[in-house]
């Protein structure tokens, strides 16, 4: 079976500094055989969460938009690549819209019961988050990173690793960036040999 | 002249935890001489999230039109400026993230087009806090949230040192907070702190 990369893109901004190294994860990955797909969140239609917690009782989002749709497709992927720049300190607000949308599968993982992941689903589901962010500071990713864990957490996947280039205001953006892009393209070959060495009987 | 008091109810849960901690502070203030209060219910306030255009760099302004048109002008002229969120996913609910992501015209006018914020007499005389609820009982909950927080202020010129927090976790069914021992009386002391201090900062 060939292993599935869906690269998730959070920027509201086509074809900018985070898309453009979303694309060359996914080229390495595809380099490497795997089968990969790009969505663009600002092409989806979906509301952000209505916090009314009608998912607690039936496990079930009474919202049924693009964003179930998706999830559905995360879950069907063996390695998720989520992508979005650093706005005011945080990820998008449409990648958060859609990350809040994730509360019936939490749902259904704490309060019903019905969905569980092995540690060895886990270790087969691996996620990569891709960033960049115009400002210098070491610190300037770090509002992102718990939103994403309790991403990868709740969809089944192992946090398996980072792809971040801050200072992009100053280095004139990705493609003018010493390694980012290789680390992108060498990151997506990587992940892919990991993943289908597991597979391997 | 009263105190501007502008305040952002964050969550889509109308009556939820984070709105009614928001609505014991600004009881408290309101309460206050001289204090007018301005809640919006960010869930009906029609603000789009930022499309990372920068046009605002150029023309100091936001291409998009929408409840910004509005609220653009209150957050300059507010005294007070509170912000409530409950925490979803670890973070900012994304209702807040885009009114945080908005304020992005600010920082372009502050840093790219080095203009005011507000004149020159009104620096270091606006107030900001945030309030926030979350259901998990977690210590860090709150840790990706404050960030974002700092930056929204830090571009409308309301500085590091200017913002009260009370946030507030464990609180996850609708009404749990009337049930924690102190955040009511939190609430209304924090408010009553900020008027005073406002109203000191405006007199000096």
């Amino acid at each position: 079976m060939t292993t599935t990369v869906l690269g998730i893109s959070g920027s509201p901004h086509r074809h900018g500094n985070t898309e453009t190294l979303l694309d060359h994860f996914l080229e390495g990955a595809q380099g490497a055989g795997a089968s990969v797909d790009k969505v663009v969140l600002k092409a989806l239609q979906y509301s952000p969460c209505r916090g009314c917690n009608a998912c607690h009782k039936e496990g079930e989002c009474i919202v049924q938009d693009d964003a179930i749709i998706l999830y559905e497709r995360i879950l069907a992927s063996d390695c998720l690549a989520v992508a979005s720049p650093i706005y005011t300190m945080g990820i998008t607000a449409e990648l958060k819209g859609f990350i809040d949308r994730e509360q019936y599968l939490w749902a259904r993982k704490f309060i019903l019961k019905t969905l569980y992941f092995s540690d060895d689903h886990i270790k087969r589901h691996k996620a990569v988050f891709i960033s960049t962010a115009g400002l210098g500071w070491d610190n300037v990713f770090d509002g992102a990173f718990p939103i994403i864990t309790a991403l990868f957490n709740t969809v089944g996947f192992e946090y398996y690793d980072n792809i971040i280039a801050n200072d992009l205001d100053r280095y004139g953006g990705i493609r003018q960036h010493p390694t980012a892009m290789n680390e992108a393209f060498e990151k997506g070959q990587k992940v892919v040999r990991v993943l289908e060495k597991l597979k391997a009987p | 002249m009263p105190i501007k008091v502008l305040a952002f109810a964050g969550s889509p849960r109308r009556g939820g935890n984070s709105e009614t901690l928001l609505d014991w502070m600004l009881a408290a203030m309101a309460k206050e001489p001289d204090v007018v209060v301005e809640k919006v219910a960010l869930t009906e306030a029609n603000i789009n999230p930022c499309r990372g255009c920068n046009a605002c760099e150029k023309l100091n302004k936001c291409v998009q039109h929408d409840g910004m048109d509005i609220y653009h002008d209150k957050l300059v002229e507010a005294d007070v400026i509170v912000l409530a969120s409950p925490i979803f996913c670890m973070g900012l609910a994304a209702q807040v993230k885009a009114l945080v992501d908005r304020a992005q015209v600010f920082r372009s006018r502050k840093y790219v087009l080095k203009l005011p914020i507000v004149p020159p007499g009104r620096k270091g005389k606006r107030l900001g806090v945030f309030l926030a609820t979350a259901g998990q009982n977690w210590d860090h909950v709150f840790d990706a949230a404050v960030p974002s927080v700092k930056c929204f202020y830090h571009v409308i010129d309301i500085r590091d040192a200017d913002i009260t927090y009370l946030m507030v976790n464990n609180v996850d069914e609708k009404g749990a907070i009337h049930n924690h021992p102190t955040a009511k009386a939190d609430a209304e002391k924090a408010g009553r702190t900020v008027i005073a201090e406002i109203r000191k900062r405006l007199a000096g």
